[in-house]
């Protein structure tokens, strides 16, 4: 009961916020906007005007009529709601058709992962889409491609609402990029920040400071201390001086993925100014395979030598979890992105809570920082041709929604994963543009009320600077942050701090040289059919080379393999593709 | 054969046009479901044969020849999964026929009729249970926690995820399968025992012959034609390698050992959504079976006299 | 030498027995197992300490399954499939097969329906057509489709008919002769002769339709119309521990609950279990008849 009425309490100090804002916003004078959605929402706007937006923004408009809205949709097996509710009913649900009228109703539902795929699989192949559902890339281009999908280049202009104009516009233009097909907008892109795609080095600072050596800069510095390691071993016999890949990574990203790799090397990669598993356009509009390139090569030899010379977990590509061997204290350095310091080591600090884990960029020899980016996009809304507009419209006001009032709701009984067609958005730069926020907090050059009630596309921020002084108690202007000056009494919040203000110091402050990013997101005619053969391939003869199973001719032979079985042709097609 | 009928039966004529329309009547609820369900379906198999566009439908689409069969054979992929799916299935086939037959004529030998009925019961057990709910228990005695690993560990051998390893994979596959089946298989050559005469055995025994010798020269050849049918009946489902006992069983960790072409067809066509792929590739695999039933129906006939149809 | 050879009978006798007792308990624990991880402490169960005996005993997860109302669903679900479906099949399995095991002067277009009839046991159209004609049909969620989405179970019926081909012809033609009508003599004379063979397909096909998991899966909209094996499939999560993602990390303090899981799963073991060893004497003779005719 008492839960209940909590909640009752705060939908309701929600909504008031959201009014307020959405008032805010028409106030600065936005009377283009309006003209088009005036006429629905006229009738309507008698009746019931004190609880609703008041119309004059496309993006959150309501509709003056219940909008059905048909859609699949993914449940996860370990979230569940509470006895009563369901998939149809629940706070998001009430929340859209209340302030929304918009009825979500649900045609089917799978258990995320390839039930669900199966599902979306068959509606595309038997021709029933749902009015909406989320799915990832392949399918969206399938369908696209059979004609199936609403296209939505004009209408997403129209509707989408400024936080998620926001976020697309931090990603380049790239979102949107991503969700077309042959110049088409076809799909609400689900947007990840982009640091995900940045690898940075992790390592034991305790370990440095305990042999007198300096934070690495260079690929050069990294290997002087990785030898530092595996003669003193620190953490006994078994020290690993830097983690691998295990079984179920790679050593580095391609062109369809959108993190980078936990353990792999990519940051190594990169520091030789070589981008390995993407097309590259260079300035005359030639296109390369990022593999193919003398520079891989050398890296190649490079990560040959140092397993060599037992710098490299010798189990690598065969340990079932690095990050079960990381956590156990044995490591002192690996590669992964922001998040893996925090989030993705928890027990590391658990078994050893003084294991000062800091992150650093790996920068060429002549210190510049190639970053190496991934796809911005990570999953895809696609809406059924069929529809009719206000059921598009309506799909599009639910990701403005999602976008604006997710911080809102109470997420602990209801997971927000039973938003309906829920497309996770969040702005390039959020890490980033946090990271200098929680810094100004910090240091008291802001406060925590300033980013009180702001509506913001970065949602979370508002939290953040709440919990931040109580997670780091020993900040101190102008001092590199370390273990010690964390408290882990709330280890959610100690994760998240701990990913933000060390894991992702290095792309918040470091300026970078050069971004690369692949001139293709998607698979070709040809890569449809061959790329998970090339790319198995690819991955065999890397890990082969580097554990010194073969030596580097292997390498040689692969690139001519690679271009007789499909590379050529896929290299023209990415080329007609630009 | 019918003159002969009428001949004998004076109201035979009446009687036959009657009897005509019941039995259309009996083929026909049977027949209905037949031509709903078995075959209407199977006019899909034309997507095999276009580039198949879920919008012009099956009879819209482009039609393409056997591009996609072209292309189904120039793959690596198709090889390893051929070989997965030939090693898997062979293995299970012989095995199949060689764990059931011993273990039916060791049950044999056991006297204590109670005993022999507890057991023979008992191991029909896995049999009936479905891989889903097998697969459940199997991954988690084989799992890092489990069973098998606590098991290891006395000897000092370090735990693994065993369903996991591409290198035991298809040992596990095989292994269970034949674990799961090899009570329910034994029933044929049990049932084949009881045909021989224990006459045999007597004058055996009388004649000084041992017991693996009497096996040799008296139940073996008692129940060889038996065994024989059974071998080549197996031959049609040389790429049957066990669809629900791998989908249930196997991650993409192991796909390189594990993966057979029914799994791989699965996730051709509704993961990766090659429609048109997946089904050329489940009509190879149809007509090749096709084929090796009729050779093997073949072969039953000839050699062993046997005949289904 | 007679001392000898008794002595090696006895070791023999030993051995075979123990190696009997070793394969019976093979099969017999994955069931003690999974009734033990039921009954276990879940701090237990998920931790792996349960092995040969329950540890800390419990009956939390038959009474979570108490209030379980999609569980009850679910075995609802199979239940009334597998008893309609048997029945349904078996009926229509009966009555088609008698016909067809009727030489072609009798009922002529038995040849081409037989030639039909193994063309539809080679060949199918995969997944993808068969799901476009379910839905064409509009069997998503409906019992009907869960039992005829399969087809006709061709390879059974190629049973029934070779042992209905094999029922003494003297016995027909008494019944003829006596001037009973074609549904007389299937009914009253071939079907009651025919109990070993039906009582094996009755097996086979509610094993078969209980076990089913993958058409339940594809022609249900959600959860609510799932059968047994097709919830069981998708309750046990394989979560694979390597492959880390920020969202997953998240979710490992969800992890499934083994006790709970095993609890499910011994239920759904259970009906086999009851039904196979009353039929065993049935499908010993049915299988013999049916497949190998000496």
């Amino acid at each position: 009961m008492k839960a209940k009425k909590c909640m009752a309490l705060l939908l309701a100090a929600s909504l008031t916020a959201s009014l307020f804002s959405a008032c805010g916003k028409t106030d600065n004078g936005s009377t283009s906007a309006n003209s088009g959605s005036d006429s629905t929402s006229a009738e309507s706007a008698g009746s019931d005007k004190e609880n609703t937006n008041d119309g004059g923004d496309p993006a959150f408009q309501k509709f003056p009529e219940v909008v059905e809205v048909h859609i699949g949709q993914g449940v996860s097996t370990t979230d569940s709601l509470p006895e009563g509710l369901s998939v149809e009913n629940n706070q998001y649900t009430d929340y859209l058709l209340e302030n929304f009228n918009i009825k979500v109703v649900v045609d089917w539902t799978a258990a995320s992962g390839n039930d669900y795929n199966q599902k979306v699989a068959l509606c595309i192949a038997s021709n029933t889409l749902p009015d909406a559902m989320t799915v990832s890339r392949e399918y969206m281009i399938k369908a696209a491609n059979a004609g199936q999908l609403y296209d939505i280049t004009d209408l997403f202009q129209e509707m989408q609402s400024d936080q998620v104009k926001e976020v697309m516009d931090s990603t380049g233009g790239q979102a949107i990029e991503e969700s077309s097909v042959n110049g088409r907008q076809y799909a609400i892109p689900a947007v990840e920040v982009e640091t995900a795609g940045v690898q940075v080095i992790n390592i034991r600072q305790d370990w440095l400071e305990e042999y007198g050596l300096e934070a690495p800069k260079t690929l050069e510095d990294v290997e002087n201390i990785a030898k530092v390691f595996a003669e003193k071993k620190p953490a006994g016999e078994d020290t690993v001086p830097i983690a691998g890949p295990d079984k179920s990574t790679n050593s580095y990203t391609n062109f369809l993925q959108t993190g980078t790799t936990t353990c792999g090397f990519d940051a190594v990669f990169s520091a030789n100014d070589a981008y390995p598993g993407i097309f590259l356009k260079d300035e005359d509009g030639t296109i390369t395979y990022g593999t193919n390139s003398d520079e891989t090569r050398k890296t190649l030899e490079l990560l040959a030598d140092w397993y060599d010379k037992g710098y490299i977990d010798p189990e690598m590509g065969t340990r079932d979890s690095s990050i079960e061997l990381i956590n156990s204290g044995k490591v002192g350095m690996f590669f992964g992105a922001w998040w893996m310091i925090g989030y993705g080591i928890g027990d590391a600090y658990r078994n050893e809570p003084d294991a000062n884990w800091q992150s650093y960029p790996i920068l060429t020899d002549d210190s510049k920082w190639n970053v190496k980016l991934g796809s911005a996009t990570t999953g895809y809304c696609v809406i059924n041709k069929n529809v009719s507009e206000d059921v598009a419209k309506a799909i599009i006001i639910m990701a403005n929604v999602l976008l604006r009032d997710e911080s809102k709701f109470d997420v602990s009984e209801q997971p927000l994963s039973y938003w309906p067609v829920r497309t996770l958005m969040a702005p390039a730069d959020e890490c980033e543009y946090t990271y200098h926020e929680l810094i100004k907090v910090l240091d008291g050059t802001a406060s925590v009320e300033d980013y009180q009630g702001v509506s913001t596309a970065y949602k979370l921020l508002s939290n953040d600077v709440e919990v931040v002084k109580d997670t780091i108690p020993g900040y101190e202007t102008g001092k590199q942050l370390s273990i010690s000056d964390f408290s882990t009494e709330n280890f959610g919040n100690f994760q998240r701090m701990y990913s933000l203000m060390i894991g992702d110091r290095p792309y918040a402050t470091t300026p970078v040289e050069k971004e690369v990013r692949s001139c293709i997101f998607n698979q070709t005619e040809t890569m449809e059919k061959k790329w998970a053969n090339l790319w198995s391939m690819e991955n065999e003869m890397v890990m082969k080379i580097i554990t010194g199973k073969s030596d580097i001719s292997a390498y040689d032979e692969f690139v001519e393999n690679w271009m007789n079985e499909g590379g050529s042709d896929i290299l023209e097609e990415v080329a007609q593709a630009q | 054969m019918k003159t002969a009928v009428m001949k004998t039966r004076p109201f035979a004529k009446k009687r036959t046009s009657r009897t005509f329309f019941h039995y259309n009547l009996m083929v026909g609820i049977g027949l209905l479901w037949l031509i709903f369900f078995n075959i209407v379906p199977m006019f899909g198999i034309i997507i095999a044969f276009e580039d198949y566009n879920p919008i012009q439908g099956l009879w819209g689409s482009e039609f393409v020849g056997l591009e996609h069969f072209e292309y189904l054979f120039s793959m690596s992929d198709s090889r390893r999964v051929i070989v997965n799916t030939l090693v898997i299935a062979v293995s299970k086939l012989i095995l199949n026929i060689i764990v059931p037959l011993a273990f039916a004529l060791l049950l044999n030998e056991v006297r204590q009729l109670r005993f022999k009925k507890f057991v023979q019961t008992i191991v029909y057990l896995p049999h009936f249970l479905s891989w889903v709910i097998l697969a459940s228990v199997l991954l988690e005695i084989f799992g890092y926690r489990g069973v098998f690993n606590a098991l290891l560990s006395v000897f000092g051998v370090e735990g693994k995820i065993w369903f996991s390893e591409e290198s035991c994979f298809r040992q596990l596959v095989i292994f269970s399968d034949v674990w799961k089946e090899f009570g329910f298989n034994a029933v044929i050559y049990l049932a084949a025992l009881t045909g021989i005469s224990p006459d045999l055995y007597e004058a055996a025994a009388i004649d000084g012959c041992g017991r693996l010798k009497a096996v040799w020269h008296i139940t073996l050849p008692g129940i060889a034609s038996t065994i024989v049918v059974m071998a080549i009946l197996g031959l049609g489902n040389v790429l049957n390698a066990g669809f629900d006992q791998i989908f249930n069983l196997y991650s993409p960790l192991v796909y390189s050992t594990g993966d057979i072409l029914d799994t791989w067809v699965y996730r051709m066509g509704l993961l990766n959504v090659q429609f048109s792929l997946a089904t050329a590739a489940g009509l190879f695999k149809s007509a090749i079976s096709f084929l090796l039933i009729v050779i093997s129906y073949v072969v039953a006939y000839k050699a062993a006299d046997y005949r289904i149809f | 030498m007679i001392q000898g050879k008794t002595l090696g009978n006895r070791i023999f006798r030993i051995f075979n027995t123990i190696l009997m007792l070793i394969l019976t308990l093979s099969c017999l624990y994955p069931l003690w197992y999974t009734f033990c991880l039921s009954i276990s402490d879940k701090a237990a169960a998920n931790s792996g300490m349960v092995t040969l005996y329950p540890i800390g005993f419990s009956l939390a997860s038959y009474q979570e399954i108490m209030g379980d109302l999609q569980f009850f669903r679910s075995f609802l679900i199979s239940a009334e499939r597998t008893v309609l479906g048997t029945l349904v099949t078996i009926l229509i399995l009966a009555i088609f097969a008698y016909p067809l095991s009727r030489p072609s002067s009798e009922y002529r277009p038995k040849n081409v329906l037989m030639w039909l009839v193994v063309f539809c046991m080679l060949f199918n159209g995969g997944t993808i057509p068969w799901y476009i004609t379910m839905v064409n049909y509009g069997l998503i969620d409906s019992m009907a489709g869960l039992i005829l989405c399969g087809g006709v179970p061709v390879f059974n019926l190629i049973l029934l008919i070779n042992f209905y081909r094999g029922l003494p012809r003297e016995l027909l033609e008494a019944a003829q002769i006596d001037g009973a009508g074609v549904w007389t003599i299937l009914f009253r004379v071939v079907i009651p002769c025919s109990v070993p063979i039906l009582a094996t397909l009755v097996l086979f096909t509610s094993v078969g339709y209980w076990n089913e998991y993958f058409q339940g899966l594809v022609l249900s909209s959600n959860e609510s119309h799932y059968p047994l094996q097709t919830y069981i499939k998708q309750m046990v999560v394989n979560i694979q521990t390597t492959n880390l993602s920020m969202d997953q990390i998240e979710k490992m303090d969800k992890l499934s609950n083994k006790s709970l899981n095993a609890a499910k799963v011994f239920i759904a073991m259970i009906p086999m279990l009851v039904v196979y060893p009353f039929l065993q004497k049935y499908f010993i003779t049915g299988i013999m008849l049916g497949a190998v005719k000496e």
